[in-house]
């Protein structure tokens, strides 16, 4: 939970990469990520994960990308274990420990910067239908909301002496019943009054919704993608020709 | 006078249930009215509001007899779209009718959906979050908002529709009585200036009182009481069915009783006071 | 029964909630706790059980202190009864539901019985005994937590906002409910907005702010203070403010309507 909520939920941010488009966001990501694929050695890797640190940081979001990467140590550890294993390749199984590392990197630093709202832009360039981008929306909106109503929940049971974290692995999932019903329950019901909700504001009234705000790509996002895509261009030629130093 | 709201003999059955939630219902409301709905918990009240903004019979399908006319075109032959943009409805739980991450985009969300453009949407956005007050919140998200500007952000989403009728759900259930009076308020303002009629379903009074023009009662589905605030409380019967009457209006109705206040109109608590000073003296 | 020392609690957004509360309830005593949304109520209440401990100061509960006890012991002698009911039914049945704490607690099969066809009666809810608690109305089922709550005889019960929702012949009989616990020797709390339905009972008044006690009193006294409320955004009963305008009248404001009735007629008669 720590895992996902620190990493890949956004929070409001005022950096000059938060104001990016989403797109150009988006992008850099998606370069990222493919980079991390073309890497063959792990001092590439190296290169390739202090570019996006210095991302992280120009985002003003580098604690927490760290605190992500950490966390996510703890997995490629076990990659890393499992590959040794298989391959007794110490040069494969770092690469293959780290790349883990990298791709999550790549991920989270996208979704940290990107509200909800800009995240449904994106999702309208690249023509998803507008249910599921709606029903996307929603989900991120009260994912909140739902937490809310767990805490809720839970001080009311333990209130009627409910003790979550008494007896054995049977009894604590036991245990659980209490919380998990009234949380369907209220979920069931907050969906039916979303539902009413929705169509007393002319939910699927017409079948292209117009929008309030303009998402245009300015002469700075053109800018920043264009230098993106050259910097990749070009790490990608050195990791290819210029540098094919067989280094480990 | 025009009437925005003409119910006309309606009934309606709930598929699954053994008898009707509305029955033979009548209503005539003039346009530019407040109107108080009360009645005990149950009475019916949430369905016959949903008969209102066509959520029946569009989603919720049952028997339905008699018509309900909306600025005089039936709800049963009008279309949601056509609906969403003449009445709209104001759900009791704010949480479960904001959709969207920040409140602009919130207040939008229903002129997106019926596809207005762009400037014109920005111009009536600006508008209703200008009226509700709310400006210094455009861009909140929603879980950074009290319960009391949520309610707002959703009443700036459902005028930002432009309707003629609005419809309130037990808007101060969850509000403390000062942010619960700024909305009686409010909807007097919005009353004034907009001209816009509104059915407020409330079990409180004491606060809607003063700017009703009519008070309703509803008891098992049927209309049991209707008139304006003073008659319907000075009367005895409104207590049985549940309604809250103030404790200045009881006192008030007794004292008119022994002749010796007027009861020709409902008074405030200081307006009370000044009038027993005088015949105390 | 009840001792809050200088407790400060801050939530996670840095939000001060509680803020040097000191307060001390008697057993006994009927409490009332108002202020507008946000003032800290809540966060009081949920101190009291141990769902919230504070970040400085400390809060005792019979003389033991919250955070040497867990939740469980607390809700022994103390029941809360939350706003929102939806957020604790959960049993196939309403005889379950009641019996759920009562199991919980280590009641005999016999005792949880017994304790459970009280509840229902003095609740009105026997017909739904094999009912799903899920089928009950709003009023209902705020009824059924308390039965829930009452049941395992607590010795203080705390009511948090009771009347939302509620309309006025369930709230005369909220405030039986609350005179019959007070007529029984019960320590009551009751967290409310609704200063109308506080007014008749005369409770002891405490008034929250930002986080602070701001007043604290018998009702008569604390509701006659128009800056106090004022300040803390509290209504004033309509009674009082009757009082208040009339300028002369008896020293305590009326309780209820008949007792201004009876004053009026008096000054009336020559």
């Amino acid at each position: 939970m720590m895992w996902i909520s620190g990493g890949f939920v956004f929070r409001r941010g005022t950096s000059a990469y938060h104001k990016l488009d989403p797109r150009v966001k988006l992008l850099i990501s998606l370069l990222m990520f493919v980079a991390t694929l073309l890497v063959k050695a792990v001092y590439e890797m190296a290169v390739v994960i202090a570019f996006m640190v210095a991302v992280a940081a120009v985002a003003t979001v580098l604690k927490r990308v760290l605190r992500t990467m950490a966390f996510t140590a703890l997995f490629s550890a076990f990659i890393f274990g499992v590959n040794m294993l298989a391959t007794r390749n110490l040069f494969s199984s770092t690469l293959y420990a780290t790349r883990f590392v990298a791709i999550v990197v790549s991920t989270s630093l996208f979704f940290i910067t990107t509200s909800p709202d800009e995240l449904e832009q994106v999702m309208k360039t690249f023509r998803f239908p507008r249910d599921i981008v709606f029903a996307f929306v929603t989900a991120v909106r009260f994912i909140p909301v739902m937490m809310l109503d767990t805490i809720q929940i839970m001080d009311a049971q333990k209130s009627r002496g409910l003790e979550l974290e008494k007896g054995n692995i049977l009894r604590r999932v036991r245990n659980m019943i209490p919380i998990l019903i009234p949380l369907v329950v209220n979920s069931v019901v907050r969906s039916g009054e979303l539902a009413e909700a929705m169509e007393s504001r002319a939910y699927g009234a017409v079948p292209r919704p117009t929008s309030l705000v303009a998402y245009r790509a300015g002469g700075r996002d053109v800018a920043v993608a264009a230098a993106a895509v050259l910097v990749f261009a070009l790490t990608a030629y050195s990791f290819y020709y210029i540098l094919p130093l067989h280094l480990p | 006078m025009t009437e925005i709201l003409k119910i006309d003999g309606l009934s309606f059955k709930y598929p699954d249930s053994p008898r009707k939630a509305v029955s033979d219902f009548d209503l005539e409301i003039p346009e530019g009215e407040i109107v108080a709905l009360a009645g005990p918990s149950g009475c019916g009240k949430s369905t016959l509001l949903r008969t209102v903004n066509g959520l029946i019979p569009h989603m919720y399908s049952g028997d339905y007899s008699g018509d309900v006319l909306v600025a005089g075109t039936s709800v049963k032959g009008s279309s949601m779209r056509d609906l969403a943009q003449n009445v709209g409805f104001l759900f009791q739980n704010p949480e479960n009718q904001i959709f969207m991450f920040s409140v602009e985009r919130d207040v939008a969300f229903g002129l997106e959906n019926l596809g207005v453009p762009r400037a014109e949407m920005r111009k009536r956005v600006d508008e209703a979050i200008d009226l509700l007050g709310i400006s210094s919140l455009a861009q909140r998200a929603p879980h950074e908002l009290s319960d009391g500007q949520k309610q707002r952000v959703a009443l700036a989403g459902v005028l930002a529709m432009r309707p003629r009728l609005v419809i309130l759900d037990e808007p101060m259930s969850l509000l403390d009585p000062k942010t619960a009076s700024e909305l009686v308020e409010l909807v007097e303002k919005l009353r004034k200036e907009l001209g816009t009629t509104f059915v407020v379903v409330e079990h409180r009074l004491d606060l809607l009182v003063k700017h009703a023009d009519r008070l309703v009662v509803m008891s098992s589905g049927r209309k049991v009481i209707e008139g304006s605030p003073r008659e319907v409380l000075f009367g005895d019967e409104a207590e049985s069915y549940g309604v809250s009457v103030p404790a200045v209006t009881k006192v008030q109705r007794m004292l008119a009783d022994d002749g010796a206040v007027p009861r020709d109109r409902l008074m405030s608590p200081p307006e009370l006071a000044t009038a027993v000073r005088g015949a105390l003296r | 029964m009840i001792r809050f020392d200088d407790v400060t609690f801050v939530h996670q957004n840095g939000v001060r909630a509680l803020d040097g509360v000191t307060l001390e309830v008697r057993a006994g005593e009927t409490v009332a706790i108002v202020g507008e949304n946000g003032a800290g109520k809540t966060t009081l209440v949920k101190h009291v059980t141990g769902l919230l401990k504070p970040a400085s100061g400390r809060v005792l509960v019979d003389g033991a202190d919250t955070k040497s006890s867990s939740t469980a012991q607390l809700s022994r002698k103390v029941g809360v009864a939350f706003q929102n009911p939806d957020h604790q039914l959960f049993s196939e049945t309403v005889e379950e539901e009641m019996s759920f704490a009562l199991k919980n607690f280590g009641f005999s099969p016999d005792l949880v019985a017994n304790r459970v066809s009280w509840g229902l009666e003095l609740f009105g809810l026997e017909e739904y005994r094999k009912s799903s608690p899920l089928v009950l109305s709003g009023g209902e089922k705020k009824r059924l937590t308390l039965a829930c709550i009452l049941a395992w005889d607590p010795q203080v019960v705390i009511l948090d906002e009771p009347t939302v929702g509620q309309d006025s012949i369930q709230k005369e009989k909220l405030a039986g409910t609350i005179r019959m616990l007070r007529s029984t020797g019960k320590t009551v709390v009751v967290v409310s907005h609704d200063i109308e339905f506080l007014w008749p009972i005369q409770p002891r008044v405490v008034v929250m702010k930002g986080g602070k006690v701001v007043g604290d009193g018998p009702a008569s006294e604390v509701m006659q203070d128009r800056e106090l409320l004022e300040s803390a955004r509290v209504a004033q009963p309509q009674l009082v403010e009757f009082h208040h305008w009339l300028g002369r009248g008896p020293e305590r404001p009326f309780v209820d309507p008949l007792e201004a009735r009876r004053w009026v007629e008096g000054g009336m008669r020559p």
